[in-house]
C-alpha cells in the first residue's frame, strides 16, 4: 500500500516535470525531502520517549486500567476484538483520551503504542479491523483547542480568532463518527485477503 | 477559556505522573524508562518510511503537478458549494503538513481571515490531518504492509468533512 503511494506519487511527478520542463526543481525538492524526513524523526524521537516512559508509568500504576474499564461500555463497539480479548485496549484508551483532550503531539505516540500490542498478537503483514479502525481515526482526529490555526487568524487580524471553534468541535465530532463508521462497515469487505 | 485548560493539560499529566513515582512502592521511574527506551525505538525505525514519502510529496510540489489538479478541480468543486480558493488546500492536505499550513496562510492573505472561503478553510483546517502521514506512521511502525481499507475510509472520511465544513460554516456565518 504504501509502496504503491510512493511509486505513483513519484513516477506521476517524473512524468508532469518532464513535459512541463520542471525537471531541475525536481532534483532539488528530492535532497529537501530526505533532509526534512530527519528532521521530523528526530523531533519525533524526544516526544515518542516522552509519552513512551509517561505511558508505561501511568499503565504500572493501574490509572489508565481503571479508565479503560470506564470506557469500554463505548469502547467495545468501535474496536471489538481488542475490549473483548483485552490486548491493547488500555493502548487505545490512552491513545483516545489524548486525542479527546487534544494534547499536542501524543496521539500518534500513544497510537503507536497501541499498534505495537496489537500486532504483538496479530504477527502478520495485515492490519487487523481494530488497526484499520484506529488509524482512520487518528485521521479524523478530534481537535479541542486548534491552537496554531487560532494564532494564524489572530495574526492575520480576524475579528474574532475563536469563532471557527464551535463549527471545528461539530465538524470533527461528525467526522470522528464518520471514521467509525465507515472503517466497521468496509472492514467485512477487505477481510478477505486477511488470514 | 478553552486555551486556559488546554495550556494545563499536558503540566497536570506531568504533575500526575511527578506524584505516583513518588508514592508508588514499585520502582515507577524503571517503567518510565523502559517505556521511554521502546517509543526512542519507534521513532527510529519511521525513518526510512518517512523518508520515502517526504521524499514523494516533495517531488510533486516542485514537479507543479499540484497546481496543475488545482487549476482542473475548481470548477468542478466550485459547482458543489464549495469555494474553489481553497482547492490549493484540499489538496495539500491530506499529504503534507507544512505545505496545507502554508496553502493556509495564503489564503488568509488573499481573502481575509473573515471571508467565507476562509472561514471554511480555517474549519478544514481544524478538523481534518495529514492522511497519508499518519496512515503510513502508524502502519510502518508495526511493519505491516497489507492496510487493507485504511486509506479508502480515511479519505472518505476528510470528503465528508469538507462538504460538512462548508454547510455548518454557511449556518453559522451565512
Amino acid at each position: 500500500m504504501l509502496g504503491r503511494c510512493f511509486s505513483v506519487l513519484v513516477i506521476l511527478s517524473f512524468i508532469f516535470a518532464a513535459a512541463t520542463g520542471n525537471l531541475p526543481a525536481l532534483s532539488g525538492a528530492i535532497l529537501d525531502g530526505a533532509s526534512k524526513a530527519v528532521t521530523l524523526s528526530i523531533s519525533l524521537l524526544g516526544i515518542m520517549c516522552l509519552w513512551g516512559g509517561i505511558m508505561s508509568l501511568l499503565s504500572a500504576s493501574g490509572i489508565i486500567s481503571r479508565l479503560s474499564r470506564l470506557l469500554r461500555p463505548v469502547l467495545v463497539h468501535v474496536f471489538p476484538h481488542a475490549f473483548k480479548t483485552g490486548v491493547g485496549a488500555d493502548e487505545i484508551v490512552a491513545c483516545v483520551s489524548a486525542n479527546l483532550f487534544g494534547i499536542g503531539n501524543a496521539a500518534t505516540p500513544l497510537a503507536i503504542t497501541a499498534m505495537k500490542r496489537m500486532q504483538e498478537e496479530n504477527k502478520s503483514d495485515t492490519a487487523t479491523d481494530d488497526m484499520v479502525t484506529l488509524s482512520v481515526l487518528g485521521t479524523a482526529s478530534f481537535n479541542l483547542f486548534p491552537s496554531t490555526l487560532v494564532a494564524l487568524r489572530r495574526a492575520a487580524g480576524a475579528v474574532d480568532p475563536y469563532a471557527v471553534i464551535i463549527p471545528i468541535w461539530i465538524t470533527s465530532a461528525a467526522g470522528c463518527i464518520a471514521a467509525i463508521i465507515l472503517s466497521r462497515a468496509m472492514a467485512p469487505f477487505t477481510r478477505g485477503h486477511h488470514k | 477559556m478553552t486555551e486556559t485548560i488546554s495550556a494545563a493539560v499536558l503540566p497536570s499529566i506531568l504533575f500526575l505522573t511527578a506524584l505516583i513515582a513518588l508514592f508508588s512502592d514499585k520502582n515507577s521511574f524503571d517503567s518510565f524508562l523502559s517505556g521511554a527506551a521502546d517509543g526512542m525505538k519507534s521513532a527510529a525505525g519511521l525513518l526510512p518510511s518517512l523518508c520515502a514519502l517526504i521524499v514523494a510529496v516533495e517531488m510533486l510540489f516542485a514537479s507543479g503537478f499540484a497546481e496543475f489538479l488545482s487549476g482542473a478541480l475548481s470548477g468542478v468543486l466550485g459547482a458543489v458549494g464549495i469555494p474553489s480558493e481553497i482547492v490549493p488546500l484540499l489538496i495539500t492536505r491530506p499529504i503534507s503538513g507544512s505545505a496545507s499550513t502554508a496553502a493556509y496562510t495564503e489564503l488568509l492573505d488573499k481573502y481575509g481571515p473573515d471571508s467565507m472561503a476562509v472561514l471554511i478553510a480555517s474549519v478544514i483546517m481544524g478538523s481534518s490531518d495529514t492522511v497519508i502521514y499518519v496512515i503510513s506512521v502508524y502502519f510502518s511502525s508495526v511493519g505491516i504492509t497489507k492496510t487493507r481499507h485504511a486509506m479508502a475510509a480515511a479519505l472518505l472520511t476528510m470528503i465528508f468533512s469538507i462538504f460538512l465544513s462548508s454547510i455548518v460554516c454557511r449556518l453559522f456565518f451565512g
